[in-house]
């Protein structure tokens, strides 16, 4: 057929990007998983020793046991939890609930190492509310614990199972729980024989996905339970890297393969579930007053209390604790802190090393951001509005690494850029490979932004464009992109802040002299630098909540601006 | 400006056939209708012409370019059919001023700066929003934004105009005026010009012909009066207007030209003149409820002339509407008059009845 879709060549190009890049860091990884020897090494055969001398390891197993149970509380504590949350502060007038609203969603944008060491400072040993807990309270409570640490895992989750919740019953239609109180129901019942069992599928959906969360977390074993040899598949795994007597072993590309193949059959899982609860979820979809439920006032103050207890508990000490750390020469509840009052961590941090790793993690973030940004919104018109082949494939390829463990992202990468040189080896040997694998992590989000904005402009806007004479770049760049202005900017937003704040992947791909705050952070901190690394995460913190609060204000203003439309 | 040839086109839906071997040509100058109810595929049809759906079969042009045809391969781009085309949803973009809007066709076509703005204006001034060319599209009115999306339909001078449902969004009384002044507009440029709508009102004021289609096919092409009074089918009857269908059956035909036939429902007899039947055959008659003659006189003499119970009696301003029974077959008449009493005398004149075929 003749000029079927004009743009083809551009198009096509976008797509090869995306499947190379998503697969990049897959395929070498998976061929290294059955090779004798590390893939740059001569006299390599095909086996799959690899896979049984990792089952055969006794740390492996214990660490896989450990992996389970942690996920496992994980995930039941914080679906318990969020669901709660989101229930209260959606459909009872529990004090405060539209401040919780947005507080108890606000630690998914905060920086996850910043979070763990904030949580080590007060909750590990040595720790203000460790004493408390421990010796007050006398309650045996160890951080460093698989318990423990899923104790931090299930403040990191709650969030996402609360973001997720919150979301459905919103678009819960208000008229199936009004016309259960016109047929004589009282709220409450209301509440339990309606809303909560249409929040199932959610339940569902928030749980499949903070367990897959929880099976591949880096940051927690790796500061909180492998110092005391409490280990998970993804610690195990980063220790076996970095400490094997013949370096890069395949056992770990099997072991990384296994968890690839583990958090893929998890998220296929997830959509096929969803593919067919989504039905039944997304009714009516109007998200007009709905019923509250009445608590009374000493209920109402009572689990405002609990829901305060809980940020305070979770989020606001343990960055406040960080703060402090961050200013002192050591914290400890033996000493008051004013006596250590110090500036010295944030002197350290403003020179040298750190001082650099803070400039490549911006360098990262924003380059990263923007280039990932304009992909992200390449693809998704691709993907949603034109008429080329293979468009169809792209929702899954920016999907995909979703799927992936960061820490395979950052394996997978170590061997793509061995095998494909140039440019691996510049890659490597630059701050570059490292903004590579953390941008290619960050898609997904991109992805989510940017189809949730195409969804709300209608067809017929690109319709018009090309029916007055516009091609699929024209109509794109000079009509779409522009409506979708405010999305772009946020989407960059978000992977700034993503990029900004995740180190799992390169903690494989860090080279002398190309460190990232994260990597940094976490060496200094085996090493027991507590003051300069709690200043580093302060410096996230802060760069975040100014990224965030500049978004937050161009909605403002887009919002009064077009209050009219 | 030339005229567009839709021929033998279809088009599949997974397994549903959306459009079923259509034909139909808009001539020079015309204002041609596609009429159905939603789902018959006159909207699939006015986006094949547009280049929005690619039909599976057949072949559309305009004047000499062809825009589609399965048997040359040929399948040119939306952007390359130079049509103009206002959205059922106007889709005015709203980051762009109504003057941004409407010189975005012209910019594409890389047109001089000051020749931009005086065609712009210009043509902002022929659907009178001259006044409004630095407003957003949020700050205009639903009719203003119809205007605006006409403006941008035609400041590049398309060789047609496509038009799908675009009143559908104002209210009665606005959607009154925006017809009349369309009409004038497209006499006045003399506008080849192909409007969808689901509403008989505009199709039967508007149009020079048109097309009725329903389920994917189309059912009957002509003037508006054709269609009214000489529907092809009893669904083009009953879609266009009110319309009574009285199943019956040929007794007998006289020479004359009179036909006597039976009425299923209630057994009468009734007499057609004009037409051609053989005794024994099985008909639908479509009766127009204005075509129904009342009085409450029981003095009435000539053919088909029945006592009718009143069933219901509503008032809708400018006439009653009466739903009649006469011994078993509901009949529906419109009358200007009231008409008291339980019951009146209905005549249904010969030439009122249309003979469907069955």
């Amino acid at each position: 057929m003749r000029r079927l879709v004009p743009e083809t060549p551009l198009q096509a190009a976008i797509w090869v990007l995306v499947l190379v890049c998503v697969l990049a860091p897959v395929l070498p990884l998976v061929y290294a998983s059955v090779q004798s020897k590390p893939i740059y090494a001569a006299g390599r055969v095909f086996t799959l020793a690899a896979y049984q001398q990792l089952f055969a390891d006794p740390a492996f197993r214990t660490a896989a046991v450990n992996t389970l149970e942690f996920a496992a509380m994980t995930t039941a504590c914080s679906v318990v939890l969020g669901a709660s949350f989101a229930v209260l502060c959606s459909r009872t007038d529990v004090l405060g609930r539209r401040a919780y609203s947005v507080l108890l969603i606000a630690p998914i944008v905060l920086p996850p190492l910043g979070v763990i060491l904030g949580w080590n400072s007060l909750y590990g040993p040595g720790g203000y509310a460790h004493d408390f807990i421990t010796q007050t309270l006398h309650l045996p409570f160890n951080l460093a614990s698989v318990p423990g640490m899923a104790v931090l895992g299930t403040a990191v989750a709650v969030p996402v199972v609360f973001l997720v919740c919150r979301a459905t019953l919103s678009g819960i239609d208000s008229a199936l729980e009004n016309s259960a109180r016109s047929v004589g129901a009282s709220p409450l019942r209301v509440l339990g024989r309606v809303t909560v069992p249409m929040l199932r599928p959610a339940l569902l959906n928030s749980g499949l996905l903070v367990f897959t969360l929880s099976i591949e977390s880096l940051g927690i074993p790796l500061v909180l339970g492998s110092p005391q040899g409490h280990d998970l598949i993804s610690s195990y795994l980063y220790n076996t890297w970095s400490s094997a007597f013949t370096p890069d072993p395949p056992v770990v590309s099997a072991g990384a393969t296994l968890l690839l193949a583990c958090a893929c059959a998890l998220l296929l899982l997830r959509s096929r579930l969803l593919g067919d609860q989504a039905r039944f979820v997304s009714i009516g979809g109007r998200a007009a007053a709905a019923g509250q439920v009445q608590l009374g006032t000493f209920l109402r103050f009572i689990l405002g209390g609990v829901l305060g207890l809980y940020l305070v508990a979770t989020t606001i000490a343990p960055i406040a604790a960080l703060a402090l750390s961050s200013v002192v020469s050591e914290l400890t509840p033996l000493i008051a802190p004013w006596h250590l009052l110090t500036l010295a961590n944030w002197r350290t941090i403003g020179q040298g090393q750190f001082a650099h790793t803070i400039q490549n993690t911006v360098e990262i973030a924003l380059v990263g951001g923007i280039a990932t940004a304009m992909v992200a919104a390449l693809a998704t018109a691709i993907a949603h509005r034109s008429g080329f082949r293979m468009r169809r494939s792209l929702p899954f390829l920016l999907l995909f690494p979703r799927a992936i463990p960061g820490i395979i992202i950052g394996i997978g990468f170590f061997w793509t850029f061995l095998l494909v040189n140039p440019p691996g080896s510049s890659l490597r040997n630059s701050i570059w490979g490292i903004a590579l694998a953390l941008s290619i992590r960050s898609l997904t989000l991109a992805y989510f932004v940017m189809s949730a904005a195409f969804a709300t402009v209608g067809e017929p806007l690109d319709n018009a464009a090309r029916s007055a004479g516009a091609n699929w770049w024209t109509t794109m760049t000079r009509v779409i992109f522009p409506i979708l202005r405010p999305a772009l900017f946020a989407s960059f937003i978000l992977l700034f802040i993503s990029i900004l704040n995740d180190y799992d992947p390169a903690l494989f791909l860090v080279t002398p002299g190309h460190e990232i705050m994260g990597v940094t952070m976490l060496d200094a901190a085996q090493q027991g630098t507590n003051g300069p690394v709690a200043a580093l995460a302060m410096v996230q913190v802060a760069i975040t909540i100014v990224a965030i609060a500049a978004c937050a204000r161009l909605f403002a203003s887009r919002i009064s601006g077009h209050q009219h439309a | 400006m030339p005229d567009i040839t839709v021929r033998s086109v279809s088009k599949t839906f997974g397994h549903e056939r959306a459009l079923n071997d259509i034909s139909f040509s808009v001539r020079d100058k015309e204002f041609l209708t596609l009429l159905g109810p939603s789902g018959c595929g006159k909207t699939t049809t006015l986006m094949s012409i547009a280049g929005f759906q690619r039909p599976d079969q057949g072949m559309i042009s305009c004047g000499d370019r062809t825009f589609f045809d399965r048997a040359g391969k040929v399948y040119l781009a939306a952007e390359d059919r130079n049509l103009g085309m206002v959205f059922q949803s106007y889709a005015i973009w709203p980051h762009l001023t109504v003057f941004g809007n409407v010189a975005f066709p012209l910019r594409i076509r890389r047109m001089k700066k000051g020749a931009i703005r005086r065609r712009v204006l210009e043509t902002l001034e022929l659907v009178e929003m001259a006044g409004y060319a630095e407003r957003y599209p949020h700050e205009l009115s639903g009719g203003q934004q119809q205007r605006v999306a006409l403006a941008r339909a035609l400041v590049y001078a398309p060789a047609v105009l496509l038009l799908d449902e675009p009143f559908s969004n104002l209210d009665a009384k606005l959607r009154e005026r925006a017809r009349t002044w369309l009409k004038h507009l497209q006499t006045e440029l003399g506008l080849t010009t192909l409007f969808v709508t689901h509403d008989q009102d505009e199709a039967l004021s508007l149009s020079d012909r048109i097309v009725v289609m329903d389920s994917g096919s189309v059912l009957q092409v002509g003037t508006p009066e054709d269609i009214y009074h000489r529907p092809a089918t009893r669904f083009v009857a009953e879609f266009l207007g009110g319309c009574n269908i009285l199943a019956a059956r040929a007794v007998t035909v006289a020479t004359s030209g009179a036909t006597e036939l039976v009425l299923h429902a209630n057994g009468k007899p009734i007499t057609l003149s004009g037409v051609c039947l053989a005794a024994g055959e099985e008909l639908q008659l479509a009766v127009r409820p204005e075509a129904v003659e009342l009085t409450s006189h029981e003095s009435a003499m000539g053919d088909n002339i029945f006592q009718a119970e009143v069933r219901s009696i509503s008032f809708l301003g400018d006439h009653y509407l009466y739903e009649l029974d006469i011994d078993g077959l509901a009949l529906t008449v419109t009358d200007a008059r009231s008409h008291a009493g339980p019951v009146v005398t209905v005549r249904i004149p010969p030439s009122a009845c249309r003979v469907l075929p069955s």
